[in-house]
């Protein structure tokens, strides 16, 4: 291998040098900008990340099965996620390979930009070496790679489903730019090494190429032509970049290592919420998980959407769809950059300043429950409970059919857990109300405490501290005792099907436990989207905006993929869910899973 | 020349109706899918704002449907329109063609049991509307104690109230809760009684002397405040929440009886027929009439027509009117396609 041309340069490197040091620049200011913009305290902790060697090492193992190889996608559709691993990964590879080579056989050029890139153009084979030839087959194998990605990726344009994805974003202009000069990049690289081929040597895919355009051309006058093609491609794709959806690329790896350094998001448009914006790629997984999405009209609230909307700093659309989005979680759950819009969302809620008068001075008058020295169960009900009575009543059978010496804490109305006011952005008021809760609770001496609530749940678990009180959800609490013995039930024929909570199974990672009690009560069906994947149920007091309409077609749809297997009966685990469903579902009844059980106790 | 007019539904409205097509020389087919004739009204003690028996009134609309054909316990088994009538197939085997069909369907009652932050069915001392009636009729109500002291009654249950699928106002509730309550305080003189409304529209010749005797004589205390939730003690009474929004302050008592005044909806039958041959239904559920002001008795079908609380709450009286527009609406269609 010899360097072809002296002085290893030549003019139509240009494109490609604008468009590289473009967006270099431009990676450096934003990522100045966002570390400008976390607080001081977050400044520490991501500087702290890097010397500790256990989030190291996750940083580079979450780097290469998200950025490269894409796991997620490929969990989700093992076609989707071929096609971004053999983007992602096959370029990342043609790069470190392009460097290999000119450190092993142009060492004089290591630390250029573009001679890696057009490695091909400045040297010539001198014979036949093993080395060489070697990466020349890793190079053209890995193109190889990469151009299959491209062709799929030309293929979901026109049929995305074949992909596993029924919907897609609508690109913007410079996303349509930075996606042509993609879809080119490569097929040029192919081209220009094909033509250059002769010269410099190449492998399985160049050679032949080369041999075949010699056939039809029989002279090297294409040469210069393609490398400008692929230069000029390269050099305008790092120039839209930074305006399109590809600035995921190297946002997510910032994400990354922010995310694992325990970064959370602090305002809705700086700091590390920028880093989220970017990192979204805009590929639409979350327009086919968004509840939203029974109704065409809705499908702009979804989170893809919000983001696109929080880059082009379109306050009224912002604030519009923050408003709207029910929090159900799904989108984050699915996203396959782990983008936490429902954080950006209730972070921009927070940045609305209506000054309510708020005044928690009766707080200070509430005084703390007594609890009998025999009684280590504290039962919280929440405020949503209250309007289920029927759950109350199942609960107490319960607690008695197991002898369990508890204590109901808001058998009298208690205090509210905060998490409507966190999920509409009222942070300072929901903190008052987690102060005092939280100071009920420790003074109480309790050592368990039962919910009936998943939204209370979720709050008590994220925001509350309350060391060593143990927080149950009444489904694990109920498996728990029919797993004791403490309870018996009857098994029989009916069939339910289970509805997983947004805020139980998404929220709070419970899924086997209700599945479990449900299992002891009867067989349990499956739904069609069930776990992580679980449809809002539609009455989510996340939404501050949504109207009954919109709100009814969710719960309909929700309802339909409950009951493709005709179940006897839906039963959920939360008082909102079981509220919105009774309301709704004509053919099959729905219940709360204390009331399965209540019934069924022997 | 085929005179045949269907009227669906047997209440007050049917009823009177029938009586008046039957007058004008038309052949009634009068069908109800109860047992007995009168709809609600069968089943109701007695009518404000003067406390007629519904009893007498039931009786005075049934003489008057003398001659005409009635078949009970009978319900639409198919409707479709074949050239210029309606071929109408009955539960009880008969077919009928008819020229004109007159919905006279009425309404259902709101399903109490679905605000069940009220614990209707739950509670052992929550009732509804119509269970009261039932109560003033038989004098026999296990849920009602022997001598209540307390006495609650609820405005405005599954009416203007979104979350639960209606948001119009069902318009006869605040009268009869005021009713209501005046009859039970008669019963238990020495009981407290408690209205939570929201608004009180009392706008019928009447209806606002009712209003004024209730509290002048009667000693009735209307609290302005949707109830929030109930619960209940460890001795079956009912705690209420609710907000005086008058003094702006929270509230809370404990009752031995809730009245749960349930609310108006289409009838599910109402709706069963008019699915059959594609009656629309407006947002509210009822039925849509075909103008607002001229043509209220009119579907945008020709020769299907309507009259009562299928087309939205109405009083007594004003379905009885209904009824008898309906049946001039039904004339004049006949005169019209025959000329």
């Amino acid at each position: 291998m010899k360097e072809r041309i002296i002085g290893g340069y030549d003019n139509f490197v240009i494109p490609f040098m604008i468009g590289i040091i473009f967006l270099l620049t431009y990676l450096l200011i934003g990522l100045i900008r966002i570390l400008k913009h976390i607080p001081g305290e977050d400044r520490k902790k991501l500087l702290f990340s890097f010397v500790n060697p256990k989030i190291l090492a996750k940083d580079i193992r979450d780097i290469i099965r998200d950025c490269l190889l894409h796991v997620k996608i490929f969990k989700r559709n093992i076609l989707l996620g071929y096609m971004h691993a053999s983007i992602a990964f096959g370029w990342f590879m043609l790069i470190v390979i392009g460097h290999i080579e000119v450190a092993l056989f142009v060492p004089q050029r290591n630390g250029s930009l573009y001679y890696p890139v057009f490695y091909r153009f400045f040297v010539s084979e001198q014979n036949y070496t093993l080395k060489g030839a070697f990466f020349f087959f890793l190079m053209d194998f890995f193109l190889l790679v990469v151009l299959s990605g491209v062709g799929l990726a030309m293929y979901k344009r026109i049929r995305s489903i074949a992909l596993g994805m029924r919907r897609t974003t609508k690109p913007c202009f410079a996303d349509r730019v930075a996606l042509y000069c993609l879809w080119s990049i490569f097929p040029l690289r192919l081209l220009a090494e094909g033509f250059t081929a002769g010269i410099s040597g190449g492998s399985f895919l160049t050679k032949p190429v080369n041999m075949l355009f010699a056939n039809f051309f029989g002279n090297d006058l294409n040469i210069y032509p393609t490398w400008w093609a692929y230069s000029i491609a390269l050099g305008l794709f790092f120039l839209a970049m930074p305006f399109s959806r590809y600035m995921h690329i190297p946002t997510e790896v910032l994400l990354i290592v922010m995310r694992n350094a325990g970064l959370k998001v602090t305002r809705p448009r700086k700091g590390f919420a920028e880093a989220e914006i970017y990192s979204c790629s805009s590929c639409g997984i979350c327009l086919d998980a968004c509840p939203m999405n029974v109704q065409k009209k809705n499908l702009k609230y979804s989170s893809v959407y919000f983001i696109r909307f929080l880059r082009r700093h379109n306050t009224r659309k912002i604030n519009e769809i923050a408003d709207k989005c029910l929090m159900c979680g799904k989108c984050v759950a699915l996203c396959p950059v782990g983008v936490e819009s429902c954080n950006i969302k209730m972070a921009q809620r927070g940045t609305v300043t209506e000054k309510l008068p708020y005044d928690y001075s009766y707080l200070e008058k509430i005084e703390s429950p007594v609890m009998a020295s025999q009684e280590k169960v504290l039962y919280f009900a929440g405020c949503m409970t209250h309007l289920e009575p029927a759950i109350i009543k199942s609960m107490k059978r319960i607690f008695e059919a197991a002898g369990e010496n508890y204590y109901f804490a808001d058998s009298d109305g208690g205090l509210c857990c905060g998490r409507p006011l966190m999920l509409a952005g009222k942070k300072e008021a929901a903190r008052e109300l987690i102060r005092k809760n939280t100071e009920l609770f420790l003074a109480s001496g309790c050592k368990t405490i039962v919910l009936s609530c998943p939204i209370c749940l979720r709050v008590f678990r994220d925001e509350y501290k309350l060391p060593g009180i143990r927080l149950l959800h009444h489904t694990q609490y109920i498996n728990a005792l029919i797993k004791n013995g403490r309870i018996s039930v009857s098994k029989d024929e009916t069939s339910y099907v289970y509805h997983d909570p947004c805020e139980l199974g998404r929220g709070c990672r419970i899924y086997n436990e209700p599945r479990n009690v449900v299992m002891a009560l009867g067989e349990l069906k499956h739904a069609a989207k069930e776990r992580k994947e679980s449809i809002c149920c539609g009455g989510s007091v996340g939404s501050l905006t949504l109207n009954f309409e919109d709100r009814a077609k969710i719960t309909q749809e929700s309802l339909r993929t409950l009951t493709v297997e005709s179940p006897d009966k839906i039963v959920t685990a939360c008082p909102l869910c079981l509220k919105t469903f009774s309301d709704q579902s004509k053919a099959t009844p729905v219940c709360d899973i204390a009331q399965a059980v209540a019934e069924k106790m022997v | 020349m085929n005179k045949n007019v269907m009227v669906i539904g047997g209440g007050p409205c049917g009823l009177e109706a029938s009586a008046q097509l039957h007058k004008m020389g038309y052949n009634v087919i009068l069908i109800e899918k109860e047992k007995q004739l009168g709809g609600h009204l069968a089943k109701w003690d007695r009518l404000f704002p003067e406390g007629i028996p519904a009893r007498e009134v039931l009786d005075t609309l049934i003489e008057r449907i003398n001659g005409v054909k009635c078949f009970t316990e009978t319900e639409v088994v198919s409707i479709n329109l074949l050239d210029k009538e309606y071929n109408v197939i009955l539960s009880n085997g008969i077919t009928v063609l008819s020229k004109a069909v007159l919905m006279t369907s009425g309404f259902d009652l709101f399903p109490a049991e679905k605000k069940e932050e009220y614990g209707y069915g739950i509670y052992d001392r929550v009732i509804t509307n119509a269970d009261l009636e039932n109560y003033f009729k038989s004098k026999n109500d296990a849920r009602i104690a022997e001598n209540p002291k307390r006495i609650g009654f609820v405005h405005c249950v599954g009416s203007r109230d979104e979350k639960a699928g209606n948001r119009h106002c069902s318009k006869v509730c605040c009268a009869t809760a005021v009713k209501q309550a005046c009859e039970i305080k008669a019963l238990f003189p020495d009981a407290e009684v408690f209205c939570f409304y929201m608004d009180l529209r009392m706008f019928g010749r009447g209806y606002e002397d009712m209003y004024l005797k209730a509290q002048r004589d009667y000693g009735i205390r209307f609290i302005r405040g949707r109830v929030s939730e109930v619960s209940e003690t460890i001795d079956r009474q009912v705690i209420v929440k609710a907000e005086d929004t008058l003094s702006g302050k929270p509230l809370k008592v404990t009752l031995d009886l809730l009245v749960l005044m349930a609310g108006m909806q289409n009838s599910q039958a109402g709706i069963r027929v008019g699915n059959k041959i594609g009656m629309k239904r407006s947002e509210d559920g009822f039925f849509t009439t075909k103008g607002s002001i001229l043509s209220l008795q009119e579907c945008d079908k020709a020769g299907i027509f309507y009259a009562g609380a299928c087309t939205g709450p109405k009083t007594l009286p004003e379905t009885l009117n209904e009824a008898r527009a309906a049946a001039i609406s039904v004339h004049n269609y006949f005169y019209d396609t025959e000329n």
